[in-house]
């Protein structure tokens, strides 16, 4: 289902009437050219591919991106809150806001941090909250909260660039919002939390499926991109090896892998993409991390269902932007729910991430139901059931037509000094028609988003 | 100039500039063979190749520009813009956005010309040679300001001596092109000189065994720990 035509929209399928078709594939051209890849391992093997995108915009009024952003605003510094007060005091948990053996269970806690705060007391540096707008009462709805590594913001920079190459009368003609202000966000983010040194960003490497935008990224914000090797920890402090073999000291990392293979001596030791030592140096408070370690526990899908709770715990304020119905088969009302309504909500796996782990009961069988109901009663903890939401589908143009197609929208959110959010972000659209996933590593493509006013 | 810079990148950038320069000197090498073998020397390509240790067997000029750009060796295109491309893009914030473009351009046409159903003639040529200019004109246009700059012209620089001394090209802009290269090597380490420990029948004559100085200087110049 479409969203209601408004006057931004017709203001620019006139523009996009007068365009040249060929421009498409001008376009098309363009971003191959300038390679926007996203990298897949299948079956073994390395896959490098250009992500696909479509060249209609996403258009959300500027009104409408108003209330979009404060709730964005009140959620980012609530978890922020949540999480500084989770690894110190703990209050929630005494306070009974969310029961202890909650957190424990949750994979992201890292108990080993408790007592540590990190520079600036901030932990939630970029975020990229994913969101949908219901058709069923016209309101975005918070699907889901990135807090550790959250990806994409580099590909809507590419494509507005390429846009305002290509169709250079959209911008010249309408109130679009620019957006090339991203860079700038995260790097007084980066300087506000440095602890005195260069910033860089720390990259897997070049298979890694985001490399693009790990280089992009560094290439905007003026920092190093490098990988582990190219980092050494002496004295409890980061220096970056420069090719002439001097050391300069790290005061911000921008980590682009996740806690886990971060530092070879602390976590996994298998890791051959971590910092060894690095750990050590964050918890000597000599070096910033972007995002926190153990940020993980708030992008624990179970602890997405307190987050409405933690907005009024902490700031005592009404959330501005809803949750999805969501219900906790840990607690029994809900599991009972759970096993009535299966056929009809989402179960999604608390741990996974990027689509995966998701099942959409009205397309299960009768045996993958029972099944499911089985593995869920014997480990309600790592579930979560999810009323389905009818989200808008956009307008893409696939296959030389224009064809509708389910989107989602990620935004992005920065903490520094203060929280600002991005007046773009990542719409991500599904191949199929129908389809209610969207992740890039899905197959789904991604398009720009336009702020906009008349 | 001085920047910061990874040992990585830094030896990015020196090979990205070496794999275009071995490209466009190959290509150019490559016409002049092909003119020869129309109707003046049917065994230039055989010749050509033979300098660079590779066996090279065709049965008509055409057949050459196929072997020459696709064939099974060390020299092959496809590959050799294989590994420019993956330099390229480890050291693409260093690299200016157009040359970049141009770069995976440049990737698309070789890879293009490896399949068997194409067809390859001087076109291919001109359009890949066409390609390498608009990158060094597109990374000229910045200047040489940065290190990374300097390992790219560097790497560019290097692999032209490589290639002349290879083929025995005149000594005295062989000798113009080496004094370059120090005037590079000591923008990024004013205490290095690829004449310092080079024996002086090498600086005299110039056999392709100077190619032995100029490395051993560059692996003072990038430390890789």
């Amino acid at each position: 289902m479409l969203e209601k035509s408004t006057k931004l929209h017709k203001k620019f399928w006139d523009i996009f009437a007068q365009q040249d078709r060929h421009k498409i594939n001008e376009f098309q051209s363009y971003m191959d050219k300038f390679a926007v890849n996203f990298n897949l391992y299948k079956d073994g093997n390395f896959i490098e591919q250009s992500l696909p995108f479509d060249v209609i915009p996403r258009i959300i009024s500027k009104k409408e991106f108003s209330k979009i952003e404060k709730g964005l605003i009140q959620r980012v510094t609530a978890l922020n809150l949540f999480l500084e007060d989770l690894y110190t005091d703990a209050k929630i948990v005494k306070d009974g806001i969310i029961p202890k053996e909650f957190i424990e269970s949750a994979s992201g806690f890292l108990k080993e941090f408790v007592g540590f705060s990190p520079s600036k007391k901030v932990r939630t540096h970029i975020n990229g909250i994913d969101l949908v707008k219901d058709s069923s009462d016209d309101e975005w709805v918070i699907l889901e909260d990135n807090l550790r590594v959250p990806s994409g913001a580099s590909y809507p920079l590419s494509i507005r660039d390429t846009y305002r190459k290509i169709f250079p009368d959209f911008f010249e003609n309408l109130k679009i919002e620019p957006i090339k202000n991203y860079p700038k966000i995260i790097t007084d983010a980066m300087e506000y939390v440095n602890t005195g040194g260069i910033n860089v960003v720390l990259t897997p490497g070049r298979f890694n499926s985001a490399y693009y935008e790990h280089s992009y990224l560094a290439q905007e914000i003026g920092a190093q991109l490098v990988r582990a090797h190219e980092l050494v920890v002496i004295d409890k402090k980061v220096y970056f090896k420069n090719y002439n073999g001097k050391k300069i000291q790290v005061g911000a990392i921008y980590k682009r892998l996740d806690d886990e293979f971060l530092d070879p001596k602390f976590f996994n030791p298998d890791s051959l993409i971590g910092v060894p030592g690095l750990v050590e140096a964050y918890l000597a408070g000599n070096v910033a991390l972007m995002n926190a370690i153990g940020n993980g526990v708030s992008d624990d899908k179970g602890i997405y269902y307190f987050v409405p709770k933690m907005i009024e715990y902490y700031l005592n304020e009404k959330p501005i932007l809803k949750n999805a119905p969501t219900y906790l088969p840990y607690f029994k009302e809900d599991m009972d729910y759970v096993m009535d309504n299966m056929e009809k909500l989402v179960i999604k796996d608390v741990a996974e991430a990027g689509g995966y782990g998701v099942l959409f009961g009205h397309s299960l069988t009768a045996i993958q139901i029972k099944d499911l109901k089985a593995t869920i009663k014997a480990e309600p903890r790592r579930f979560i059931a999810q009323e389905l939401i009818e989200f808008y589908d956009e307008k893409c143009f696939l296959d030389r037509k224009l064809q509708d197609r389910k989107a989602d929208f990620r935004a992005y959110v920065v903490m520094g000094k203060d929280v600002k959010v991005w007046n773009c972000g990542l719409t991500r659209y599904a191949l199929q028609e129908g389809n209610y996933l969207v992740n890039s590593s899905q197959g789904g493509g991604f398009k720009d988003t336009w702020v906009m006013e008349l | 100039m001085e920047q910061l810079l990874t040992a990585n990148v830094a030896s990015s950038m020196y090979w990205l500039g070496r794999y275009l320069q071995r490209m466009e000197g190959t290509l150019y090498e490559i016409n002049k063979a092909y003119d020869l073998i129309i109707d003046v020397d049917r065994k230039a390509g055989t010749l050509l190749y033979k300098k660079f240790d590779i066996d090279i067997k065709y049965v008509s000029a055409m057949d050459f520009l196929h072997k020459a750009i696709r064939g099974k060796h060390a020299a092959n295109f496809g590959n050799l813009m294989l590994q420019a491309r993956e330099n390229a893009i480890i050291s693409r914030a260093y690299i200016d956005s157009v040359a970049f473009g141009e770069i995976i351009a440049l990737n698309e046409l070789f890879q293009s010309m490896q399949t068997k159903r194409s067809h390859i003639d001087y076109n291919d040529l001109d359009k890949a040679l066409s390609l390498i200019m608009i990158i060094w004109g597109a990374h000229a246009h910045r200047g040489h300001r940065k290190s990374s700059d300097y390992f790219f012209k560097l790497g560019k620089l290097v692999e032209e001596v490589d290639l002349r001394l290879r083929l025995g090209k005149e000594k005295s802009m062989t000798d113009l092109i080496l004094k370059e290269i120090n005037v590079a090597i000591k923008m990024l380490n004013p205490e290095l000189d690829i004449f310092d420990n080079c024996p002086q029948e090498y600086i005299d004559e110039l056999p392709y065994a100077m190619m032995e100085c100029i490395y051993a200087t560059i692996d003072k110049l990038i430390i890789e720990e």
